[in-house]
């Protein structure tokens, strides 16, 4: 008799999340992947002016806000043919780079690691043999006996005083953490110095932006000036500060990040054949070095990877109506045409049509409608977005720096490539990039200074901001990378206003329903197989969904074969 | 003189979900009031941990949010929380909630003196971006919570 396990996530920032899972024999045999929660940004956007757009897109998520906002001046930019001065092309790209390098080591310290790193394991390390490792793996300064000492009484205070916090929700002591003592309490230090840096580093976004959280974007550029001498712009000493951070985050990736990555994976390499689920992938690319259009000099490549085969990238392109499409056969969602068609989005419809059951309910009907996201394919296919997809198809471009660091990764856990479709692929994808983001960032900086220096200062360009020069009808796409994978809006402007607007979000790619030929999206594909070593407390499937990087936090409940409530853990 | 760290007031909250933004709107009816410099207005949004530093850079930390609780719908209450534990699982998640925030902020360092303005709303609405006529009504009543307070620490 199989089990079935409910993951019901609690966000309410994406969408919540909701993961129906069967279990016989040890082993996940289906799921069902469905968003409980209408985003309808979309409804809100009809009517306004496309200038705006990114201010409201750019909350319709709390993790990776400037990615909306940019992919939304983008998509006017594309629509009114505004080409962005190079400078603001660099400090977007500096803005992303910052998001990348905060975002993705916030999820694997804070969002994944504790579902390889045991909290209440590491109590029992010895501090003078964690200094040991840590010396071995790393030249980062904060290695000492004595710290690793210090660190493990800040925990057992913790877990004393019954006051775990953040860290209550682990499954500790479960069969399948492997990790030895002193790797674990290494974790938990590095933990506690991760959430240090990362409120540092995302400073960059306010020197740029104005103000962080949700910075400032601005159609034609960016919504900064930078003047060496004058006090109220981007000086020379605030200039010199974003340097500073950029040369931390450097440190900090390469010194603390890759190596505790490297040493983790060393004892999970069985994850690296769990959890592959899909075999297409997707990137539409970013990073431009030379002006948007060009996409051939993105430092990110874009491009489509079908059946696993690293031999041929497929290209991609979002304004072809026949490549990226969204179906609303298990969607709460109509079209004009029925549940069989697809639309590509400048077509895409949001009309709203919830026929599930009401909450509380214990299970969705997934013979029918049964999630609130929609089912994007490309060309037909069910595709994998994220740092796994990025790094495939770059891989598969032939990009030297990106070739390096993999095998580099490969050689030293000694695994083989296919080991990169799998649950531990996602994760060590996310610090192979993580780590060239580190270094390209430093580069982005050196440009802008370089073009300061020469006489540039260029940020805006206002040839098209009137709305008396733009034509009475167009339409755009504005394409990104969010660090949980690709995004992309499609706006159509009509007599100066949004007609249509539509989103294709990371998470809607990876969590969305089953399309009309029964295929299945990225989640869902990926926990078959999955191993459960105890029902009770279900570690394999928050493994698998956290590499993805999910942007939802996550309930998890358990039911027994006879569907009723078990267990609920509430987690993200 | 010793300088000390600036107030904030931080208003956090989805504006694209009605009610549940307005800890957002306090911010924009706080921006038209007057203020000495040393308190400092921040919309937050929905920026989980990208709000970690403020808990560390300003002492008091006035926080502005929506919550749904057994109190009538427009109850606006000043909670003054000592530890983490003090603080109502039932606020608004914000993806990344405010309790896991502040269990995480007292990991690193001691938590500032905090005052918590908790609005009671009826429901979380997507797609809407206005604030019901409840809601709306409390504007005035947490404007002048946040000048009381800013007001019995001032420099």
């Amino acid at each position: 008799m199989a089990n079935r396990i409910v993951v019901d996530p609690i966000t309410r920032i994406e969408g919540h999340l909701r993961i129906e899972a069967e279990i016989k024999d040890g082993k996940i045999v289906d799921a069902y992947s469905a968003g409980t929660m209408v985003r309808g940004i979309e409804l809100i956007l009809k009517g306004r002016d496309p200038r705006d757009a990114w201010a409201f897109t750019e909350r319709v998520c709390g993790v990776c806000t400037t990615v909306h906002a940019l992919a939304s001046v983008r998509a006017v930019e594309d629509s009114l043919g505004i080409v962005v001065p190079p400078n603001a092309e660099l400090i977007r790209n500096l803005m992303f780079a910052t998001l990348y390098l905060q975002d993705h080591v916030v999820h694997f310290y804070h969002l994944h690691a504790l579902d390889w790193v045991d909290v209440v394991s590491a109590l029992k390390a010895d501090p003078k043999k964690t200094s040991e490792l840590a010396q071995t793996i790393s030249r980062w300064p904060k290695s000492s006996p004595k710290y690793f000492a210090d660190v493990q009484n800040r925990v057992k205070v913790l877990v004393e005083s019954g006051q775990l916090g953040i860290f209550a929700n682990g499954y500790w002591g479960h069969a399948a953490y492997k990790l030895p003592a002193e790797a674990n309490l290494m974790g938990v230090a590095h933990y506690l110095e991760a959430l240090e840096w990362q409120k540092e580093i995302v400073k960059i976004h306010a020197i740029f932006g104005g103000k962080n959280p949700h910075p400032n974007y601005l159609v034609g550029g960016v919504p900064c000036s930078i003047n060496i001498d004058e006090v109220n712009s981007i000086n020379a000493e605030r200039l010199a500060y974003v340097g500073t951070l950029l040369d931390q985050a450097f440190e900090f990736v390469n010194q603390v990040y890759i190596p505790d990555l490297l040493a983790v994976a060393s004892f999970y390499k069985d994850w690296g054949a769990i959890g592959g689920g899909i075999s297409n992938y997707l990137s539409y690319g970013d990073l431009p070095m030379n002006g948007y259009a060009d996409v051939a000099n993105f430092k990110i490549p874009r491009g489509a990877i079908l059946n696993r085969d690293l031999s041929r990238v497929h290209e991609v392109d979002g304004k072809n109506h026949e490549e990226i499409q969204e179906f609303v056969k298990h969607s709460w969602y109509e079209y004009e045409g029925g549940d069989e068609v697809a639309k590509h989005p400048w077509e895409g419809e949001t009309k709203l049509k919830y026929t599930g059951p009401k909450p509380p309910y214990q299970h969705l009907n997934v013979e029918e409608k049964y999630s609130w996201l929609k089912t994007p394919r490309w060309k037909g296919h069910a595709m994998e977005v994220g740092p796994l997809a990025r790094t495939l198809v770059a891989y598969a471009s032939g990009r030297k720096d990106v070739i390096e660091e993999v095998n580099g990764v490969l050689k030293a856990l000694d695994v083989p490539v296919a080991a990169l479709f799998s649950t531990l692929g996602r994760t060590a994808a996310r610090g192979i990039e993580t780590k060239l983001v580190a270094t390209w960032a430093k580069e982005f900086y050196q440009q802008l200074l370089t073009n300061i220096k020469n006489g540039d200062s260029r940020m805006f360009v206002k040839d098209m901001w009137e709305p008396s020069s733009w034509p009475s009808e167009a339409k755009g796409v504005g394409l990104t990378e969010a660090p949980r994978g690709a995004l992309a809006h499609w706006i159509v402007i009509k007599d100066k206003k949004i007609e249509n607007y539509q989103l294709v979000v990371p998470t809607t790619w990876n969590a969305s329903p089953r399309d009309p030929s029964g295929q299945r999206s990225a989640f869902e594909a990926a926990l078959i197989g999955t191993p459960i070593n105890n029902p009770d407390q279900p570690l394999e499937i928050l493994r698998t969904i956290h590499s993805f990087d999910p942007c939802l936090a996550c309930a998890v409940h358990l039911y027994d074969e006879k569907g009723r409530y078990v267990h609920q853990l509430n987690t993200f | 003189m010793i300088q000390s760290k600036p107030i904030m007031v931080l208003g956090i909250g989805n504006f694209l979900m009605g009610d549940e933004g307005i800890g957002v709107h306090a911010i924009e009816a706080l921006s038209k009031e007057q203020f000495p410099e040393y308190v400092q207005l921040m919309d937050g949004g929905t920026g989980g941990f990208h709000l970690l530093g403020f808990f560390h850079e300003n002492d008091p930390l006035i926080i502005i949010d929506a919550t749904i609780d057994d109190e009538p719908v427009g109850t606006v209450r000043v909670i003054e929380p000592r530890f983490a534990n003090d603080f109502p699982r039932t606020l608004s998640a914000h993806d990344i909630g405010l309790r896991d925030l502040i269990e995480t902020a007292v990991l690193s360092a001691p938590l500032p003196k905090i005052y918590l303005i908790v609005i009671s709303i009826h429901e979380i609405r997507s797609m809407v971006m206005d604030l019901s006529p409840q809601i709306e009504a409390t504007l005035p009543v947490i404007v002048s919570k946040v000048q009381e307070i800013t007001a019995k620490h001032s420099r």
